[in-house]
């Protein structure tokens, strides 16, 4: 089986991507292992100002379904370590001292839109479709939501976690969830290859003042938030009515 | 109102005091002199019973192009001195009560576009050229990140701050850097001083009342570092992080190369000021 997130280094550009196509890159435990330790091996390279920019993308046609219960569902412990494991990977994505550069290749759908929200930058296309439909499955997007408040302030944020349900690429332009919108998959690509190149040769020292500043600043740092926030979404998931919903939702 | 004034311009038009930054040549490129003298000015306004509103814009082509880069180069200190006067600059423009209004025709780079934040109306034109491409520098743009994050949100503020590219008027004004988007930077200066005008004729105790009010209640509350993420503290923190880098050898470096290669072939405008 290859690697469930690979890591390619192409000078001071970095590309991480979620490869677990067949699933549409669902977050299971194993996908966020890896990332994890992609990410953990990211971050030395970034702090030795090896790397200015990392391209966060998806292999196959979606960017990330988002999380994948199927393997820990019914079992309260395995459920909060999940929970966690995605807290903690969106505190280290924050944290890179590089640029991070989202490119939403395809569907990016609750905490799969979380890592989008969490990213410097993002951009996607018109046929995406993206979104938190968590409140309709019963589910509280409690790891997302501090991220989203800092992407698009608390009133739009508070306003899109309510009403669930996906949008375009164009929409959550529009609303502020991508920085960038290309009319097609192929403009995308052109689009971020000339992004890329100009982010590369940014100065590393200048860079990390930069993102450190505002990550101080904006409370990015807060890592206690985001345990809270795991914890908050597990306890809802391993609530009886909410693990019912879910299990007719999986066909298990 | 014409003494000593050290490439800035000044007007008065019916109560409107405009203040003009006048180094057309080279793009109203910011020094340490330019920067004072407004500071000076904006002091003198806030405190003159007879000037309702201030409007700042600049002769020329385009509002202001930034800091003046070869003075950065050539004279150790200048960075370090420019950085601090525009957090000065930016905080008295953001501590008037009475209305203050920036015409950034053409456009507003690096520091000019820093001071965006400090105005209660921004007006630019379609053309114009907004942004921050300071990272290539070697030069951190944090200064501008507390008053950037109130005018257009923490989101937003990040990507422009580590993205060097800079967007035209349109992206500007969805963006919410600019209130108003006019076709022709010819218009924009006239625009901005009919809306300081309207913006005096406001009763002015109910004006000032609302500006103290917002700025009491920006930050958002204290963040885990123990500070409160827009106010004073955090506009401290903001310069710290942009001086850290100034007059660093990777600085030096890199806009020794900016200005070295080719200089002969028709060097592009830009080189008086931030690209």
């Amino acid at each position: 089986m290859s690697e469930l997130a690979t890591l390619q280094i192409n000078g001071t550009v970095a590309r991480l991507t979620l490869n677990r196509p067949e699933q549409r890159n669902a977050l299971s435990p194993d996908l966020l292992a890896a990332l994890h330790s992609q990410i953990d091996l990211l971050r030395q390279k970034a702090v030795a100002s090896e790397i200015n920019v990392c391209v966060l993308t998806g292999a196959g046609r979606s960017f990330c379904a988002g999380m994948d219960l199927k393997a820990v569902l019914g079992n309260d412990a395995l459920v909060e370590e999940l929970l966690l494991s995605l807290a903690m990977f969106t505190h280290k994505l924050r944290t890179l001292p590089c640029i991070t550069l989202a490119v939403a290749n395809g569907a990016a759908i609750g905490g799969g839109c979380g890592l989008l929200t969490v990213c410097d930058m993002s951009i996607t296309h018109a046929d995406s479709k993206m979104g938190f439909p968590e409140v309709d499955l019963g589910v509280c997007p409690a790891v997302v939501a501090p991220w989203l408040v800092k992407k698009i302030g608390a009133g739009a944020a508070r306003n899109m976690l309510l009403s669930g349900g996906l949008m375009s690429g164009h929409e959550a332009h529009a609303r502020g969830i991508v920085c960038d919108v290309a009319p097609t998959l192929e403009e995308m690509h052109t689009q971020v290859n000339a992004m890329v190149e100009r982010l590369a040769g940014a100065s590393p020292a200048a860079l990390k003042a930069t993102k450190g500043l505002l990550n101080e600043l904006d409370d990015s740092i807060n890592e206690a938030v985001l345990r809270k926030a795991a914890a908050l979404s597990a306890a809802v998931i391993n609530s009886p009515a909410t693990q019912g919903m879910l299990r007719k939702k999986m066909g298990m | 109102m014409s003494t000593d004034l050290t490439d800035v311009r000044v007007e008065d038009h019916a109560g409107v005091r405009i203040v003009l930054l006048d180094r057309p040549a080279k793009r109203n490129a910011l020094t340490p002199a330019m920067l004072a003298t407004v500071a000076d000015l904006v002091r003198t306004f806030a405190a003159d019973q007879s000037a309702k509103a201030l409007v700042l814009g600049g002769e020329g082509p385009v509002f202001c192009g930034g800091f003046d880069l070869k003075m950065c180069l050539s004279r150790p200190g200048t960075t370090a001195a420019l950085l601090t006067g525009l957090a000065e600059l930016i905080d008295l423009l953001d501590g008037c009560d009475k209305p203050v209004v920036i015409a950034a025709h053409g456009g507003a780079i690096a520091g000019g576009c820093a001071l965006l934040g400090a105005a209660d109306g921004v007006i630019g034109n379609q053309t114009g050229q907004y942004g921050y491409p300071v990272l290539k520098l070697g030069l951190s743009p944090a200064v501008s990140a507390p008053a950037l994050a109130e005018l257009i949100g923490w989101g937003a503020a990040r990507r422009r701050l580590l993205d060097v590219g800079l967007i035209d008027g349109h992206e500007a004004r969805r963006l919410g850097l600019l209130h108003q988007l006019m076709d022709w930077p010819e218009d924009v200066l006239p625009k901005a001083v009919r809306l300081a005008a309207n913006l005096a004729s406001k009763p002015p105790e109910g004006y000032a009342a609302t500006k103290q009010l917002l700025r009491s209640l920006r930050g958002g509350g204290p963040n885990q570092a123990g500070g409160e993420t827009t106010g004073a503290g955090a506009r401290r923190r903001a310069l710290a992080a942009s001086l850290s880098t100034a007059d660093s050898s990777e600085m030096h470096t890199r806009l020794s190369a900016l200005f070295a290669p080719a200089a002969s072939s028709s060097p592009p405008v830009t080189k008086d000021s931030a690209p």
